[in-house]
């Protein structure tokens, strides 16, 4: 990147975000209440995350012309699509190829992997299905995790992701999987993948760093893939037969109701989960899917 | 000139190759080198008692060093190119003012190869520590590379810090891509060594080649009756001496009785140099006379006495516990050998730590006795091994470390997981962690949790899942060790027990297999 455009781009991620949101908001006021979840079940992950997309009012309710957008999958894993430990590349694809139609100027995906980097982003089909659809995978670079305040109500600073925040829209793409201590992990627990720093100690209290995190971050759009879930050997399984098939994916501006939503691919009660709870009373969204604008589909 | 620099070029492109490059099974790579290394199949086919197949390769050399002479060292020896190269330097430099006539001994190589080779006999690997390749690897892979990634990350600091985004984010991504590990316990000592082979050529040109390296000695051997002789025109020469101080390795061109076959590298210099042009190899088939021999004093009493103080001294090596018991931290790479044949076939060239991806395998100081030095162990603080990776067993050059492929290695047990309650989370502090269960790779799952309960200093008692051992499923990959949020002396731990290669450190009974042949009888 040349310094001229760094400081181009600067100035103008600093103005998209002085007057953005008034801007966003005055727009869609304007028409009849939008949805906030839409839940597609069909063959193709592909198809589904274009369809739930579409529902929710299209790519470019959430990226503007020029945007540098972060695409978060989970990517934690070095494990093939099968073993449902990663996201479905299909559908992170479908996503950078959204974003780019928006006119995004970069559809930037990374994760803070376990295993090495380089095996989770091939091994997960992620790094090809991002190239293919033309958007940039980055490893993650240790002088880009910088200690921030994350004025959470227990995490007050952490060391996070600077690629993550410094863009100017974030979507998250989490895969719903069992996880052995807070039960579930989907959109929430997916920032772990954006931090740095000793993060094996959130687990110590994994319910409520899960909810600093998801209100720090504040995604513009969760898709969950629920194509294939994890229902055990949690959170990266290892054999076909610790997943089963939902082929649906939800995607959705209300963090907590698509985590909600995808707790009864589990047969799991949000109400059984206490991050959820907590996320509510921290205004971060609901887990009464009944009072949810939802809609479901089957393609 | 030419001939080296594409050797070390392909050298390097080689060793830096061997990583996980997005495919599971890499070809071959810098071991390739090692194949045609005449001393290192020597050692390892007599100190391990087995012929490794792709020492089919070393004959060539050997054919070519008996035909043409030490051309190896001259042309394709990519050490023998560290060495010339940092002699002309220093040459250039004038820290190196090469005197008229050389005097000092050139038969310290052949010593030290005949200790090498009184080792081999005895089933001692000694050749590791002097061979070219296997002391050029081992110094780039542990030392060299990891140096040359950590400054270039530091500079990414700078970088970062002036704005200048883009180029650190390249070099950042391309580090990350070549999967160079920064972390080697015993980079320091390689690391000096390598630099204090390259400041001895400040002493003499080629100080290695001429007064150190086996392989050398070993391909002098053969050279004696090799087909290009030196021969100076008398009617040319004018007796300058130009050709002697100036020729690489002592082999004295001047006068023309007094050259010593086994000593030329067939480099040219003296040819080059020579100021009437008077210095030729033509082709002759006459037979070295045994004069030549004696100039580099191999007299048989001191051969005698070599061979002697070996054979004495090579004892001294198996005076360790070693032999008699598994060292708790010698964790050996997936596919390794019961460890008498491994340490026979070892040559110590740290490709496997080169290849690892995570930087488990790591040079061993102490765990494996005075013979095990630099040979690979996995220390899960640093590293652990990845569930999806065989690349250590893929890059072996001896089979020290047999091939396997991920499937079969994941069925290979390198040791036994243990958790120590008195340090672990939930145990101690009844707090919620299972960390180690989150990253057990394999499925269903070796470390299982349980329900415990935990007194706390005020007197309440708390519940938690804690972690227990499934013993039988554990590979002993280690990821749990390496994750363990107690940082400085995990709470789960790895170590050597139950490893599938040996016979006799194993843990459980198992009366249902028939006993397996115990590999030290």
């Amino acid at each position: 990147m040349k310094r001229r455009d760094f400081i181009r781009d600067v100035a103008a991620g600093s103005l998209a975000l002085r007057f953005g949101p008034e801007v966003f908001a005055g727009q869609a006021s304007a028409k009849a209440p939008a949805l906030q979840l839409a839940a597609v079940e069909g063959e193709s992950p592909y198809a589904i995350t274009k369809e739930a997309v579409a529902m929710l009012g299209g790519m470019k309710r959430f990226v503007g012309k020029g945007d540098k957008v972060v695409i978060k999958p989970n990517i934690g894993w070095d494990r093939t699509p099968e073993m449902a430990a990663c996201t479905n590349p299909e559908v992170v694809k479908a996503l950078v190829e959204l974003v780019l139609e928006a006119g995004a100027k970069k559809a930037v995906v990374i994760d803070n992997t376990t295993n090495q980097s380089k095996r989770c982003y091939v091994r997960s089909g992620i790094q090809e299905a991002v190239k293919q659809a033309g958007g940039d995978m980055l490893f993650v670079d240790d002088y880009r995790i910088k200690k921030m305040a994350l004025k959470g109500a227990w995490i007050k600073e952490w060391e996070i992701v600077l690629d993550v925040v410094e863009a100017d829209k974030i979507i998250n793409v989490p895969i719903a999987k069992h996880h052995s201590l807070c039960r579930l992990t989907m959109g929430m627990k997916n920032w772990l993948g954006a931090t740095g720093g000793a993060r094996n100690q959130f687990h110590q209290s994994l319910d409520k760093a899960v909810v600093d995190l998801a209100a720090f971050f504040k995604p513009q759009l969760t898709v969950l893939d629920a194509y294939r879930i994890l229902v055990r050997n949690g959170p990266q399984g290892g054999r076909i037969s610790d997943t089963e098939l939902m082929k649906t994916v939800v995607a959705g501006t209300d963090p907590v109701a698509v985590d909600a939503l995808g707790a009864s691919f589990f047969g799991v009660a949000p109400r059984e989960l206490p991050y959820l709870g907590y996320a509510r009373e921290r205004g971060l969204g609901e887990f009464e899917l009944e009072k949810v604008r939802l809609e479901k589909r089957k393609i | 000139m030419a001939c080296q620099t594409a050797f070390f070029g392909l050298f390097l492109y080689l060793l830096l190759g061997a990583h996980y490059t997005g495919e599971d099974y890499i070809g071959s790579t810098v071991q390739r080198f090692f194949h045609f290394d005449p001393l290192l199949a020597l050692v390892t086919i007599v100190s391990a008692r087995l012929v490794y197949a792709y020492f089919a390769f070393a004959l060539i050399t050997v054919v070519a060093t008996i035909l043409f002479g030490r051309v190896f060292c001259g042309w394709v020896c990519p050490l023998g190119a560290v060495h010339q190269f940092s002699s002309f330097a220093f040459k250039k430099t004038k820290f190196l003012k090469p005197p008229r006539e050389e005097k000092s001994s050139l038969a310290w190589k052949y010593y030290i190869l005949i200790i090498v080779l009184a080792g081999a006999l005895f089933g001692l690997d000694l050749a590791g520590y002097l061979d070219p390749f296997s002391f050029l690897t081992r110094s780039f892979a542990t030392a060299v590379f990891p140096s040359l990634a950590y400054v270039l990350s530091s500079l990414n600091g700078v970088l970062y810090g002036l704005g200048i985004t883009g180029l650190a984010r390249s070099v950042s991504q391309a580090l990350e891509n070549w999967t160079i590990n920064v972390t080697f316990v015993q980079g320091f000592s390689i690391g000096l060594l390598f630099l204090g082979a390259v400041a001895l050529n400040a002493q003499k040109e080629r100080f290695w080649c001429r007064y150190l390296c086996p392989t050398g000695a070993l391909l002098g051997l053969l050279s004696r009756g090799n087909l290009f002789k030196l021969k100076i025109d008398e009617e040319k020469c004018i007796k300058c001496g130009l050709c002697t101080q100036h020729c690489e390795t002592q082999a004295q061109p001047y006068p023309n009785e007094k050259w010593k076959s086994g000593e030329c590298i067939y480099c040219q210099n003296c040819a080059s140099i020579c100021p009437t042009g008077a210095i030729r190899f033509p082709v002759s088939a006459r037979p070295e006379k045994m004069t030549n021999v004696s100039n580099v004093d191999l007299s048989r009493r001191k051969l005698l006495l070599t061979t002697f103080l070996g054979v004495v001294a090579i004892p001294f090596f198996r005076l360790t516990p070693v032999h008699k018991r598994a060292s708790l931290k010698l964790i050996r790479p997936p596919g390794s050998l019961p460890e008498n044949k491994f340490l026979a076939k070892c040559v110590k060239c740290a490709q496997c730590m080169r290849a690892c991806p995570t930087g488990a395998l790591q040079p061993v100081l102490t765990e494996a006795g005075p013979e095990g030095i630099y040979t690979p162990r996995l220390d899960m603080k640093v590293g652990y091994c990845e569930y999806y990776c065989s690349l250590c067993t893929q890059v072996c050059p001896t089979g020290a470390i047999k091939k396997l492929t991920i499937e079969e290695k994941n069925k290979v047990k390198i040791g036994t997981a243990w958790v120590n309650k008195s340090r672990c989370i939930p145990y101690v502090l009844g707090k919620p962690c299972i960390v180690c269960e989150e990253h057990c790779p394999v499925s269903p799952k070796a470390i299982k949790f349980l329900e415990i309960e935990t007194k706390l200093p005020d007197g309440s008692v708390a519940v938690q899942k804690a972690p227990v051992m499934d013993i039988e499923l554990c590979t002993g990959c280690g990821i749990c060790e390496n994750k363990c949020p107690v940082r400085d002396d995990p709470a789960i731990f790895v170590t050597s027990v139950g490893e599938t290669r040996s016979a006799t450190n194993r843990l459980l009974l198992d009366i249902t297999k028939e006993t397996p042949v115990d590999p030290y009888k």
